[in-house]
């Protein structure tokens, strides 16, 4: 035994001899356990009692990790705000205004209209409307004819007659250069669309943050009130209604099958949304090590005078985490444009609530500084799954809300014991 | 971190573990009770029919579970599978109202777990048409009830009642409390709910085609999903339009709740005609009262029953009407004790 | 002599590896005050946390009044006779005087207040204390600290307690303050109540107690009367080592004025404050508490609003002003670090480190642009660097991610001081340096200053040790009510002389 050369043991040796290793290891692992608990039981029970089980499947993972898109996504921004010490209670009502606004630049084609001014669908509208005029004038022409009435009447009747069929050829000209734009541009709504989803996301961001460090008003209330805010503009941009592009001509299909569970539109044996919901989780762990403004993110969380201390510009920084937060949420819209192909301007009120569950559940502390982007995707998931489960089980809303409910507060009291054992020796 | 795994499996065992020793008070288990009875326990008490003669599972997906609409279609759909005998019912809804997302995933959840059919009042008509494509591609059929779906080459059947007719039907009913003229409200539900959109249409449309001296004063206010809501929103509408307004047309149940409270609290009550849309029990008090001068009654029970039923005679390869209406009534003080419109009035629940 | 009113025998206590305590042995005299001695982490707060119920003891036995004592918790000590009295006040800020002397122990009935028993027993404590004036019905937040103070030590009279233990309780005391509270310790003496004095100035020590114990590693060291004792002797048990190396001394000179102060006004305080600070000089600065010493630290750093008044910075050729109206841009800390001030704060918990973060990023936080590359970071080269810095200030901990809040007050303190070295500062505000930190750290922090200043930097010294203050300084500064009262060479001053000036109006 002792002939083997033991560099390599002498090298690992100390390694795993070291309680820290396990310690940290165990501390990695631990959001995972919570999940493999939840996913367990569920399992278990789901064998015992359903006569065709169908929990513990691949297709339902598909599934599962789909529904979790959305929520995941907007957790991945709240947790850089939640370490930075803030909060926002807007990103539910902010998701819906980017899905809105998506939807409303699909149904407006905004290239064109960008470029033209005007919409092929309104041109043709306006055109119908002149030619309606075009009618009503006519018949009214002929009624006169009838009676024989002076020539001055007949005179002025036939002015309307010229004016009306002059604004026909106007329109019918106007609609003709608008399709012929339209043509060529309206490839680029998609694309604009979800910039201006994107965007909506980040200026929601941007105005949050801006409120916050100039007006230096808590976050709770600021975002209280934003929240109130981007409803009342998504309803504004829906006309208080629900956008409905058209499914067959203003959707492409890449946006419905961005999160979609079918067989052809997977990629990897996942949706494409869940693929990038990884990269932008992998991009933000490895920015949130390695970046200097991830450190004054959590320096900030951490103590904000001891960040004014050490010359990190607070005001800007927190400007800059709110933005960042904020193209998530414009992504999140995405999303759920995605899933329902309509903007709804409601249809996110009450997410906020959701998203911010994922991120405690997954270890982040309110009072800020401490906070990890696996934490958050496992504690989406951990949510996710509950719900899948008691669908599958056939167990009612009133247990499954009684169940998260739970989870969510012994998830936190938990993570507080863990930070007085760690933390508790001073 | 061995705490929070423990903990996670009492979490989920406890609610469990009550249901053993206490049979009937588990909260919301509502499969139809079968041979193989989850969790060891009986639901309901009635008899249980053996396992090997299931040969159905239906989900049945309400757009809420609190509303008392959703209970009686529950109670219906139950009594179409008690009398078939071998269909047995999921019910689950989203667990926010109006969360579409929300229903989406318990419909994709349900095409995972491979029912044998679904039958569901989509919160949207849009957004739940991929849902629905996914069930088709699973081979799963799908019936809509109460709500309808944009892409109608997708579904076996929508049972549902004609909402356009039950708005012309208010607007009848409002016109002839008013005598055929005066000033009239309406407050809408919510933004892009297309079966309360469908009322207010018909009501809006009857007023304008056959009662030329009813003037609509106001009909751009959303009064929002709950009584609560409503209440605030009428409250401030009838304030503003108090000295001319005779009429109020409230197009669902929560909605009515809060305008009936709003015309007591402006002091209005009676001097208002107000006719609401789907009754509970302070309407049907208000009518009886007379503050209430009609109530525009839907058949839940018959729409659970019949989508139930027309599911089943489906996958028997029977061949199903593409629209079952289950019909619209008017109920007024004076006809509400007449058995027909007290069975449609206080409508069998789910227990 | 009389029997002692409480004796701990044989204490100790272990958290996990880490022996705290270690046959710990005291007795309380009765009508005495014992000054409990030792450096940060020689065992005294585990001892008092024992004593309290908050701590239960691995092994050793406790008496209380010639009964065993074994508190299931604070309040049962509390009740049983200890009462507590610590450096931070834990009073109900928004209850009244009589409410707060009265929490936990009210005298009630079938749940209802007895206001008329609890009103006489407040008077009675109040009476005790020689402080009838303190109004019952006024809410603590509006009293003065010193008052607060006061009554902390009711509420404890007012569970008829036979011991009480003070915990550093000067440290955020006036001179005046500091003397009331000893005539307050004094007449609790000669009531018959037992005291234990917990501090770190000596001086303090020999006014108000009688006899000592020192602890030194979580062990019984030395104990005796006072009056038998020399300070040189109860220092070199509590450090174990030779005294002389205290206050070790590097040569430096000073040279060219670095910063130049000119009429410095803030919002309230500093008022109309000049100076100027040369290169390689060390400038002290003594005052009372609310002097605006630290006021005028922070006006320089920018952290504070300068309402007139300037200060021109000179290395070379450079030259800036800090007269502006806010801390906007032109006058933040951002600014002034960039023109190569540092400040070490006074409030190491609140302001000055950001507890839960590692040593590392607290550190480099304001200078992280030598491991950075297009706002990406280079930890490995940070960490090497942070390792060097933690093996040149001595910084006792496991590693360079060990989070700040885990480590001992002097090893805090070394990290905060280490940030201002690491972002090379030559203008370098320490504000209270060395407060609450054990002498030996002291020593190698006013070695670290003597370094510093030899190696060509200037730095402002704050600090309300006097002693300290003519040891370490080349200058002395007085601030009394916000102005700059005098200046002088270190060894002009004697501590009177600058009690004098510092008291004067």
């Amino acid at each position: 035994m002792s002939e083997k050369p033991l560099t390599s043991d002498s090298q690992r040796g100390p390694l795993f001899a070291d309680p820290r290793f396990w310690k940290r290891a165990l501390s990695m692992l631990r959001p995972f356990l919570a999940l493999a608990a939840v996913v367990l039981l569920f399992a278990v029970a789901d064998q015992r009692f359903s006569e065709k089980p169908a929990f513990f499947t691949a297709d339902n993972f598909t599934n599962v990790v789909s529904q979790t898109a959305i929520v995941a996504v907007a957790a991945l921004g709240m947790t850089v705000i939640i370490i930075a010490g803030g909060i926002d209670l807007s990103a539910g009502t902010a998701i819906a205004l980017a899905a809105t606004v998506l939807a409303w630049c699909l149904k407006e084609d905004v290239a064109t209209k960008l470029v033209a001014g005007d919409s092929v669908a309104s041109a043709t509208a306006r055109l119908k409307s002149a030619n309606d005029e075009l009618g009503r004038v006519n018949k009214e022409l002929k009624a006169l004819g009838e009676k024989s009435p002076g020539n001055s009447v007949i005179a002025e009747k036939l002015l309307d007659l010229g004016n009306a069929t002059h604004e026909v050829e106007r329109r019918e000209q106007r609609l003709a250069s608008v399709k012929m734009v339209s043509q060529s541009w309206s490839k680029w709504t998609p694309t604009l669309a979800v910039l201006a989803a994107l965007g909506c996301g980040c200026l929601c961001g941007f105005v949050n943050g801006a409120l916050i460090s100039v007006l230096r008003v808590v976050p709770f209330i600021v975002t209280l009130g934003t929240m109130q805010l981007f409803l009342g503009l998504a309803k504004q941009i829906a006309s208080n209604s629900t956008v409905r592009p058209d499914r067959a001509s203003q959707v492409p299909d890449w946006f419905s099958s961005l999160l979609s569970i079918r067989p052809e539109t997977l990629w990897l044996k996942l949706p494409a949304g869940v693929w990038l919901t990884l990269l932008l989780a992998g991009l933000l762990a490895a920015g949130l090590h390695w970046t200097v403004f991830s450190r004054y993110v959590f320096a900030l969380g951490s103590n904000e005078a001891t960040a004014r201390l050490c010359g990190i510009n607070v005001r800007w920084n927190k400007i800059a985490v709110y933005t960042l937060s904020g193209l998530f949420v414009g992504i999140a819209g995405l999303y759920q444009f995605s899933r329902l192909t309509v903007g709804n301007p409601t249809s996110g009120t009450g997410l906020e609530l959701k998203v911010i569950s994922a991120v405690v559940i997954g270890g982040a502390s309110l009072s800020g500084g401490r906070g990890s982007v696996l934490g958050t995707l496992l504690g989406a998931l951990i949510m996710s799954v509950i719900g899948n489960g008691c669908t599958m089980l056939g167990l009612e809303n009133p247990v499954q809300d009684m169940i998260l409910g739970v989870i969510i507060v012994a998830a936190v009291t938990l993570d507080q014991f863990r930070q007085k054992a760690v933390g508790g020796r001073q | 971190m061995t705490a929070r795994f423990w903990t996670a499996c009492l979490l989920l065992l406890a609610p469990l573990g009550c249901g053993d020793s206490q049979p009937p008070s588990l909260p919301g288990y509502v499969e139809r009770p079968s041979g193989r009875v989850p969790m060891g326990m009986e639901v309901g008490g009635e008899a249980a029919t053996p396992v090997d003669t299931i040969k159905f599972t239906f989900a049945v997906i309400p757009k809420g579970t609190t509303h008392e609409f959703w209970k009686s279609v529950h109670a219906g759909a139950e009594n179409a599978a008690k009398e078939l005998g071998d269909v047995k019912i999921l019910w689950k809804g989203p667990l926010l109202e109006n969360d579409r997302d929300g229903q989406i995933s318990v419909v994709q959840d349900f095409v995972t777990k491979k029912v044998d059919g679904i039958i569901l009042a989509p919160l949207d008509k849009q957004a739940l048409v991929d849902a629905v494509k996914d069930a088709q591609a699973a081979n799963i059929p799908v019936l809509i009830f109460d709500s309808a779906l944009q892409d109608e080459s997708l579904i076996v059947s929508y049972v549902a009642t004609d909402n356009f007719k039950g708005g012309q039907l208010a607007a009848k009913r409002l016109s002839e409390s008013l005598d055929g003229k005066g000033n009239v409200i309406v407050l809408r539900y919510n933004a892009g709910s297309e079966s309360t959109e469908q009322r207010e249409e018909g009501f809006l449309d009857e007023l304008k085609a056959r009662h030329p001296q009813i003037k609509v004063i106001s009909s751009n206010e959303y009064a929002g999903t709950t009584p609560e809501s409503s209440l605030d929103k009428a409250t401030q509408v009838l304030t503003k339009h108090k000295d001319e307004v005779t009429g109020i047309f409230a197009v669902c149940e929560p909605n009515a709740a809060g305008v009936l409270k709003a015309l007591e609290e402006t002091g209005l009550v009676g001097k208002v005609k107000f006719v609401a849309f789907d009754p509970n029990k302070e309407l049907i008090q208000g009518m009886a009262d007379r503050n209430v001068n009609g109530i525009v009654l839907q058949d839940p029970v018959t729409m659970g029953y019949e989508s139930v039923k027309r599911m089943a005679a489906h996958l028997r390869g029977e061949k199903v009407e593409k629209r079952i209406g289950t019909g619209e009534y008017v109920a007024t003080p004076d006809n509400m004790t007449t058995p027909e419109m007290d069975k449609l009035l206080k409508p069998q629940q789910f227990e | 002599m009389s029997s002692p009113v409480l004796t701990m025998s044989g204490i100790s206590k272990s958290f996990g590896a880490t022996q705290a305590l270690r046959d710990v042995s005291l007795d309380v005299p009765v009508g005495r005050v014992l000054a409990l001695i030792g450096e940060n982490g020689a065992g005294k707060s585990t001892l008092m946390k024992v004593l309290s119920g908050a701590h239960v003891p691995d092994a050793g036995t406790m008496t209380l009044n010639e009964r065993p004592f074994t508190p299931s918790g604070p309040h049962d000590a509390r009740l049983a006779g200890v009462g507590m009295i610590y450096q931070e006040l834990n009073l109900a800020p928004d209850l009244s005087v009589e409410d707060n002397i009265m929490l936990g122990q009210e005298h009630s009935r079938f749940g209802m207040l007895n206001r008329r028993a609890q009103q006489a027993k407040v008077r009675e404590v109040l009476e005790l204390l020689g402080h009838p004036d303190l109004p019952p019905s006024t809410p603590v937040r509006e009293l003065p600290i010193a008052q607060q103070q006061l009554v902390e030590i009711a509420r404890a009279l007012a569970s008829d307690c036979k011991v009480i233990v003070f915990d550093e309780p000067t440290s955020s005391l006036t001179r005046s303050d500091v003397e009331h509270l000893f005539a307050v310790i004094r007449r609790l003496k000669s009531a018959g109540l037992g005291i234990v004095y917990i501090s770190h100035f000596l001086e303090e020590i020999r006014q108000v107690s009688d006899c000592y114990a020192v602890l030194r590693d979580g062990q019984s060291v030395g104990s005796g009367e006072l009056s038998d004792t020399t300070d040189t002797d109860i220092v070199s048990l509590m450090v174990g080592r030779d005294v002389s190396e205290l206050f070790p001394s590097v040569p430096h000179t000073p040279g060219e004025v670095m910063l130049q102060v000119r009429c410095l006004s803030g919002e309230s305080s500093p008022v109309d404050v000049s100076f100027e600070l040369r290169r390689g000089e060390i400038l002290g600065i003594a005052g009372l508490i609310g002097a605006g010493r630290t006021e005028l630290l922070r006006c320089l750093f920018g952290l504070d609003e300068v309402a007139s008044g300037d200060a021109i910075r000179s290395p070379d050729a450079y030259v800036r002003t800090l007269g502006r109206r806010r801390p906007s841009y032109g006058c933040s800390p951002r600014r002034r670090i960039a023109e190569g001030f540092g400040l070490v704060s006074e409030d190491r918990k609140t302001e000055g480190l950001a507890q839960s973060r590692s040593i590392a990023d607290n550190m480099t936080y304001s200078r992280l642009k030598p491991y950075s590359r297009f706002g990406w970071l280079n930890l490995n080269r940070r960490r090497t660097a942070v390792a060097d810095w933690m093996r040149r200030l001595h910084v006792k901990a496991a590693s360079p991610e060990q989070s700040v809040g885990e480590l001992s007050g002097g090893n805090q303190q070394k990290v905060a001081i280490a940030r201002v070295l690491h972002q090379e500062a030559d203008i370098l505000l320490l504000d209270e340096p060395t407060r609450g930190i054990d002498v030996g750290t002291k020593a190698e922090i006013y070695r670290l200053m003597g370094e510093q200043a030899a190696a060509g930097k200037a730095i402002i010294f704050v600090s309300s040790y006097l002693t300290e203050l003519l040891a370490v300084c080349d200058r002395v500064a007085v601030m009394s009510r916000g102005r700059m009262k005098e200046v002088r060479a270190a060894k002009d001053w004697t501590e009177e002389a600058v009690m004098a000036v510092a008291v004067s109006v």
